[in-house]
């Protein structure tokens, strides 16, 4: 009996979690000017006035382009920082970790306004740098825990035995360190690349009406119209995801890649 | 020969972590100090801030009813969603963590899958659902259950929605995490001693699970105190919380001191769950 209510209490959990997006899925076909479900009749004119729409094209190219510059510059910066911290120890090592790890705590809003006031009072006038810099911040620290946990299953043996055989630190690093933790590093990627282009919250706040990243233009989008054409945008987005999500699962097992189990 | 090595190891820490430190001096710490200025000069309605000292925005969020009524409603919005998450993520996480192999990957790739979809998208979908003319009204009274639109959007039910479809993922995880690790010959013996179902999930699931409940319930405090875009587009402009004023403050309205100031309480409350969390669950 209770075993019965728990068992159907989580399929409506389930039902709950899924609903919504299978609502978007299905309204996003619909022929009437409102998302109806199930949608009424069939059409793909949404997804044709989206790709009429040179603000969400242009929006879309930025947010790719945005997430590639970012992955680049925060993988540079935290896997440097990860090696750096696993080859050596010194005091204060637990501490300065943390410390690169804040970003994750620190809510997302209140580092969005604190770069917003930090380039207006320095007089900083470079839209994309400065959404590079808020969309870096807020990764490294997934490039740390990501990466960090590969190198923590790494047998420190295999590097020993590249020094005892002759070859140098950067060697090492180059072709025994970096490519045996390459899954990680992927993963990371991956993960730095989703988080900045589905990043709204720090977007919000550091971008401009010609630089707009496409989670913040259709933010602003909806705040005067909620037609089913967002609801084609949104699909696709969901089609995105599960593309990531099956990468993930191919090269990490998804239980390991989001740190489950 | 020995403090040339020191050295060179030296060298070799420096290349690795000196871009990350200057990056994270540059763009987080100094920020953050300035806004911490920020909320103790003086507001200028002509330009944006007067630098002299004051208490005044403090003792102004401190003492004005609104202010208070505002760290209150956001407080109670947090402690609202993580109890609704937690009702709603409990009996997911038992379903997840008894299923067998194949249908705990399904079910664990639902559970997951809201994170890797857009926030906005997200929180768009329960604006298609919950409005006035919305997918659910359609259906209730299409089913003749209520004769006119329920008011079910643009206000704080709204929200809370949207919040705990957002915030379900990050406590089921938690759950599931210490659920598995619950060794199942504590149930066999339980139940070869007479104890019922209800009295095994009672005296040994739920205490058992404690540590998992403590961390994803504070997962998801913080994440709602803090959280913006679903509060501002679900709230319809009239839901305001911490994180919706500072907003106002920083764009329309251009009061920075006070909005620094709001930024500082949210941070605070932030600090002191990210402290409790380290106290109650030590990683090692």
């Amino acid at each position: 009996m209770l075993d019965k209510a728990i068992d159907l209490a989580g399929w409506l959990v389930v039902l709950f979690i899924l609903g919504p997006l299978v609502i978007i899925v299905g309204g996003s076909f619909t022929e009437t000017p409102y998302v109806a479900f199930p949608p009424t009749g069939f059409t793909l004119r949404w997804y044709a006035q989206l790709m009429h729409r040179r603000d969400f094209l242009n929006s879309f190219v930025f947010s790719l382009a945005l997430a590639a510059l970012c992955s680049l510059v925060a993988m540079l910066l935290g896997v440097a920082a990860v090696i750096g911290l696993h080859r050596h120890g010194f005091t204060g090592r637990q501490v300065f970790r943390a410390f690169l790890m804040s970003p994750l705590v620190l809510p997302t809003i209140v580092t969005g306004v604190a770069l917003l006031q930090f380039y207006y009072l320095i007089d900083m006038d470079a839209p994309v740098t400065g959404l590079l810099v808020g969309h870096v911040l807020i990764t490294i620290p997934y490039v740390l825990r990501t990466v960090g946990a590969g190198l923590v299953g790494l047998d420190p043996a295999i590097e020993e035995a590249a020094n005892s055989l002759g070859a140098g630190g950067l060697r090492t690093l180059l072709r025994v360190t970096l490519p045996a933790i390459a899954p990680s590093i992927m993963a990371a990627v991956i993960f730095v690349f989703i988080t900045s282009f589905d990043q709204a919250t720090v977007s919000i706040f550091l971008s401009g009406p010609d630089m707009m990243p496409l989670p913040v233009r259709i933010y602003s989008y909806i705040d005067f119209a909620v037609d089913p054409m967002v609801a084609a945008v949104s699909t696709l987005l969901i089609l995105f995801a599960f593309g990531i999500i099956a990468l993930l699962q191919k090269l990490l097992g998804l239980e390991r890649a989001m740190g489950v189990g | 020969m020995s403090t040339a090595v020191i050295s060179r190891r030296g060298m070799e820490l420096l290349l690795y972590l000196a871009p990350v430190t200057l990056f994270y001096v540059v763009f987080l710490i100094l920020p953050y100090l300035m806004v911490l200025r920020l909320s103790f000069f003086q507001f200028s309605p002509m330009h944006l801030y007067i630098p002299e000292f004051t208490w005044a925005n403090y003792a102004a969020v401190l003492t004005d009813r609104f202010y208070l009524g505002l760290l209150a409603r956001t407080i109670g919005l947090g402690l609202l969603v993580t109890l609704v998450s937690l009702m709603l993520g409990y009996p997911l996480a038992l379903k997840i963590s008894r299923a067998g192999p194949a249908m705990k990957s399904v079910l664990l790739a639902i559970t997951l899958s809201p994170l890797l979809i857009n926030l906005v998208v997200r929180t768009y979908a329960w604006l298609v659902l919950l409005g006035d003319t919305g997918v659910v009204n359609h259906w209730l009274q299409a089913l003749g259950v209520t004769a006119g639109p329920l008011p079910l959007g643009g206000n704080m039910f709204s929200v809370i929605v949207g919040l705990v479809h957002i915030c379900l993922p990050l406590m089921a995880l938690s759950l599931v995490g210490v659920l598995e690790r619950i060794d199942p010959a504590l149930f066999d013996a339980a139940e070869s001693l007479g104890a019922s179902r209800g009295r095994v999930l009672r005296r040994i699931v739920l205490p058992l699970s404690m540590p998992g409940i403590g961390a994803g319930s504070l997962l998801v405090f913080s994440f709602t105190i803090s959280a913006f875009v679903t509060p501002a587009l679900l709230g319809g402009n009239r839901v305001t919380t911490i994180s919706t004023l500072i907003y106002e403050k920083f764009t329309f309205s251009s009061n920075w001191p006070v909005g620094a100031t709001l930024v500082v309480f949210l941070l605070v409350i932030n600090i002191a769950v990210v402290i409790l969390h380290g106290r109650l669950f030590r990683e090692d």
